[in-house]
């Protein structure tokens, strides 16, 4: 077995454990970041949910019980978390646009509007004031985008479809990468005339820099421009996820990507290293500290069987709301289910409580009362937990 | 008018403007109709009556309150029993069993998958009980072979390797909502009138005799008027109700039986415990899922049930106890239904005979209760020789003779048979593509959702329809069919629909599955705080 060493391990390649291994390695401290698979930021609207259930996300996240995750990184660890995530983006060449202090608005498929926090630039004209006119431009054939929903819900609206020759989001988003392609396409919006003041499609323009691609279409109509989230597989979500990825291979961030944790090798309170299955010969990971971002139960960093819910790493103690019939409410749009409280509980410092283990830090999804869903605050409570770990394992390195 | 019927026939209201394959029947406004015989309900039995009474050219209309299916038939475990689970309980139940049986394999090809079934002997299960089985299995004609357990185990290799031994009976699988859709199909075919999404809300009744039915029209909310000389009450768990409503009574016993559905197709063929009939002792394949049942708790109310999360553990041990993979596997829906079953003395109600009876009210209308699904065929026959002996004509049961009407549009077995165009999926799990679902709504005046799933098995798959529901509405409402706003509302419906038949079976990855499907109605879409 060979064995690598480092001052910090990272486990789990969502927003939170790209977040955590970034700040530790801005610090100077040698960083891996093990994952077994692409994490469900991929799925994303790529727009960073802080506190989208209430307007005011800071003034929602004092209103929190004090056990909650962002209860526990305070106030300023947030904006500070935040910030950091927008200068990453802009290093990364996919600049985000919002004031941590105030939610914004994006247009969903189906014509509601939603709250989010920080916006890619490439949605930073959905917030719009009422009244104004809006163009839908959508694609021939494309799955879950359907044009009528959105302006049967503005009154006034109107759609165009254009034929990109693929239906796939992935597809379209591709083609878009193509200066001819976007030259034709281009032109064909010119023919239109379109009256509007503003220009909606869904997410696709282009995989790597849509901000550019939109600029260009921006300045060839003289209309502000702006993309809508699809359903998963999410373009922004994708894009995002790379954009991070980048940041981290240029900091010299070690990633282990496709690699699963299998086992872990634990001395008295310490964990010495972990074990990763790979198609050789089992890969030994040495740290002095670990983080653990497994992520909730889609990623699998949680999973439930029918009594009880289970940690899978590490097998620490986990909060359950109940038994069975308490976790999910029988109102499908109630939100609040029990089982969103479940999940690892963490102290100030971010150790997990009662693990007896030391050097184990955790943040992220996985995370005791965090209710993401009905808070909606996803990436948000990812990256201010994320960050906050990481300062705390930065502590206990130096 | 067609020339089949006989003088009885008394004609049909001139306003009629067609009536579509599946029935939506379409008319100017509302008004009186005339016919010679009404049923009520669209479960297997209401139909197989009303094809029997097409066959002996008697005019009639069937009046269902949902799509076909709605009750105890759509909910049911999709067994067609070869009588062996009888055998030893209920001789005369397993002797009508197996004689449908080798009908319905005949008649009804497309509906009915002739998988073979195993009866499987567990460690400590008697082996008294097996002796009686094989012998009252023999008297009733039900072929059984006995199989040593590694033979068994090359049949399913998912079998319990500790099983004893495993006896092969001819047990089938049967798609209950194709086998109603074809019945109903007969009917129309030779002139009768069948309206789904029609409630009876009263029964006509001059000088004490029921004289017809009043309906709503689920769609536009008008309540039209049926006249009939015979009013067939084919209502199963509903049947005291309507019985009630004209003036008399259906005394049954209601029994829950909830079942759940793991998103492989585990087993080829149908396994049986071997033992006393008992919860938890049936697992049927389907298409690609496989269903495991049931439970049986006596209720009151046929519209207030729920599946308990307790059913789902006790159904899911035992179905783990003859295929090990059941404790692993995901299951992706429960599902609870009501057998109306006769009404008896004893508080068991397994024990309770699955035999049918006919009542005849003398004031105009027949109630047929209990039975099962594998007997709706004698059932109606049954049913409908009652009916013809009131009116004094002489008409013979054709309806064992007869292959189905329509099955040769249809697709049969396999899932991948139903494959056409990759490009166009709308459903992934159920490869259902968009000109099948554009086909339903356009040629077949779908409006329901719920009709579409029924027609094409959209969303029937392991994500329960929580991808595919979205763009199939879409579609709708692009074709015009609905407006957005409709839309929208009858996807909220859904999803509201669809959490209750799985919160029950929620843990691995079947939770795992659910979050995703939240993130994206509640987070992506936002539908949460517009509600
Ligand atoms: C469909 C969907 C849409 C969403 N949309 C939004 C949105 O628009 N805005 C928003 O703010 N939030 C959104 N969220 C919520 C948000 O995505 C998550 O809450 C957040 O990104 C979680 O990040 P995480 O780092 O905790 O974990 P995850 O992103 O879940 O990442 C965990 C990672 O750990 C890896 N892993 C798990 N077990 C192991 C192991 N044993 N060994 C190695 N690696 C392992 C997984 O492969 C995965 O990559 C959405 C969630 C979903 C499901
Ligand atoms: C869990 C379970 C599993 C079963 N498994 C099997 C099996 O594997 N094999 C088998 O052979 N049998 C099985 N059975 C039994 C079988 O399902 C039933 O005996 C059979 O389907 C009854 O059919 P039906 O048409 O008489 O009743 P139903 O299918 O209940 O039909 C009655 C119809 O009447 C309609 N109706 C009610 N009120 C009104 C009204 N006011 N106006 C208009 N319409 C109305 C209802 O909507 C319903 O569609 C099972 C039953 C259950 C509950």
């Amino acid at each position: 077995m060979s064995a690598y060493e480092y001052d910090a391990v990272v486990i789990g390649g969502g927003v939170s454990g790209i977040m955590a291994s970034l700040t530790l390695a801005s610090g100077g401290f040698k960083t891996a970041l093990i994952s077994r698979g692409d994490p469900v930021c991929c799925l994303s609207t790529g727009c960073i949910d802080v506190f989208s259930h209430s307007d005011e996300p800071l003034g929602g996240i004092r209103a929190l019980l004090p056990d909650h995750p962002y209860s526990l990184v305070g106030e300023k660890g947030i904006v500070d978390a935040l910030c950091f995530f927008l200068e990453i983006m802009d290093e990364a060449g996919l600049p985000y646009e919002g004031d941590p202090g105030r939610n914004r608005k994006i247009l969903t498929p189906i014509g509601s509007t939603k709250n989010t926090c920080l916006v890619p630039q490439t949605m930073a004209h959905a917030d719009m004031s009422p009244g104004e006119y809006l163009h839908v431009i959508s694609f021939q054939g494309i799955k879950d985008f359907f044009p009528s929903y959105i302006t049967s819900r503005h009154r006034n609206s109107t759609y165009s479809v254009y034929d990109a020759g693929v239906p796939t989001t992935l597809g379209i988003a591709a083609r878009f990468d193509d200066a001819s392609f976007l030259d034709a396409f281009i032109t064909w919006l010119r023919g239109l005339e379109i009256p509007h003041d503003r220009v909606a499609l869904p997410a696709v323009l282009g995989t790597i820099d849509p901000a550019s691609v939109m600029e260009k279409i921006s300045q060839a109509i003289g209309r502000k421009i702006f993309e809508i989230p699809t359903l998963p597989p999410s373009i922004p979500g994708l894009r995002l996820f790379r954009a991070m990825k980048r940041v981290m291979q240029k900091r010299g961030i070690h990633l282990y990507w496709g690699k699963d944790v299998t086992s872990v090798e634990r001395q008295g309170r310490t964990v010495e290293a972990v074990t990763l299955a790979t198609t050789g010969r089992a890969k030994r990971v040495q740290g002095r500290v670990f983080v653990l971002a497994t992520g909730s139960f889609v990623s699998g960093g949680l999973f439930a069987g029918r009594e009880s819910v289970r940690e899978s790493v590490f097998d620490l103690p986990v909060t359950v709301p109940g038994e069975r019939k308490d976790w999910f409410n029988t109102d499908f749009f109630s939100g609040g289910h029990g089982i969103e409280r479940a999940g690892v509980r963490v102290d100030r410092a971010f150790r997990p409580v009662e693990s007896m283990i030391d050097n184990l830090f955790a943040c992220g999804s996985i995370l005791a009362e965090c209710e993401i869903m009905s808070l909606q605050c996803g990436h948000g409570l990812a990256i201010a937990t994320g960050v906050a770990a990481a300062k705390s394992c930065a502590q206990e390195l130096s | 008018m067609d020339r089949q019927y006989n003088d009885l026939t008394v004609r049909v209201s001139l306003y009629m403007v067609v009536t579509f394959f599946h029935g939506i029947f379409h008319e100017e406004s509302g008004y009186m109709i005339k016919t010679d015989v009404v049923i009520i309900g669209g479960g297997a039995t209401g139909c197989g009556i009303a094809r029997d009474l097409a066959l002996r050219g008697v005019h009639h209309y069937l009046v269902e309150k949902g799509d076909f299916a709605n009750g105890a038939t759509g909910a049911c475990h999709g067994l067609l029993h070869s009588g062996a689970r009888y055998a030893v309980t209920d001789p005369e139940a397993a002797r009508e069993c197996i004689s449908e049986n080798a009908i319905l394999r005949r008649i009804a090809r497309k509906c009915v998958e002739t998988t073979g079934g195993l009866f499987v002997r567990l460690p400590g299960d008697s082996k008294r009980y097996r002796d009686t089985f094989l012998n009252n299995c023999e008297e009733a004609g039900i072929s059984t072979e006995v199989l040593s357990a590694s033979r068994a185990i090359d049949l399913v290799p998912e079998l319990n390797p500790s099983i004893e031994e495993a006896v092969v009976v001819p047990d089938c699988s049967i798609d209950p909502f194709r086998l109603c859709m074809l019945n109903a199909f007969t009917s129309r075919h030779k002139g009768g009138g069948i309206l789904i999404h029609h409630k009876v809300i009263d029964i006509v009744k001059e000088r004490g005799r029921c004289t017809g039915v009043k309906v709503l029209d689920r769609f536009t909310s008008q309540i039209k008027e049926i006249r009939a000389k015979i009013v067939i009450n084919a209502a199963g768990a509903w049947g005291d109700t309507l019985a009630r409503m004209g003036g008399s009574d259906a005394p049954m016993t209601l029994s829950k039986g909830s079942l759940i559905i793991s998103n492989h197709r585990l087993t080829n063929m149908v396994i049986n415990r071997l033992r006393a009939p008992s919860d938890g002792d049936i697992i049927v394949p389907n298409e690609a899922v496989c269903l495991a049942g049931t439970t049986s708790i006596p209720v009151d109310d046929p519209d207030a049930i729920e599946v308990d999360p307790r059913e789902v553990d006790l159904v899911a041990t035992q179905a783990e106890q003859m295929l090990p993979r059941f404790g692993t596997t995901r299951l992706i829906r429960a599902y609870t239904g009501v057998r109306p079953l006769l009404k008896a003395e004893t508080s068991d109600s397994r024990s309770i005979s699955r035999g049918f009876r006919i009542i005849d009210h003398k004031n105009g209308m027949f109630s047929i209760l209990g039975g099962k699904l594998s007997t709706y065929r004698l059932m109606a026959e049954k049913t409908v020789d009652a009916v013809v002996k009131e009116f004094g004509i002489k008409a013979h049961c054709k309806t064992a003779d007869i292959p189905l009407d329509g099955q040769d549009e249809l697709s049969g077995y396999p899932l991948s048979k139903r494959l056409k165009s990759i490009d166009n999926i709308v459903c992934e799990c159920e490869l259902v593509d968009r000109a099948q679902v554009e086909n339903a709504i356009n040629s077949l005046g779908i409006q329901y959702i719920g009709d579409i799933q029924h027609r094409t098995r959209l969303g029937m798959g392991p994500c329960q329809g929580g991808f595919c529901t979205y763009r199939a509405l879409g579609i709708m409402q692009e074709t015009g069919r609905l407006t957005p706003d409709e839309s929208i509302e009858i996807l909220k419906q859904f999803l509201q629909r669809r959490f209750r038949g799985i919160r029950p079976a929620l843990w691995g990855d079947q939770l795992r599955e659910e979050q995703l499907v939240e993130s994206i109605y509640l987070g992506i879409l936002n539908m949460g705080q517009q509600a």
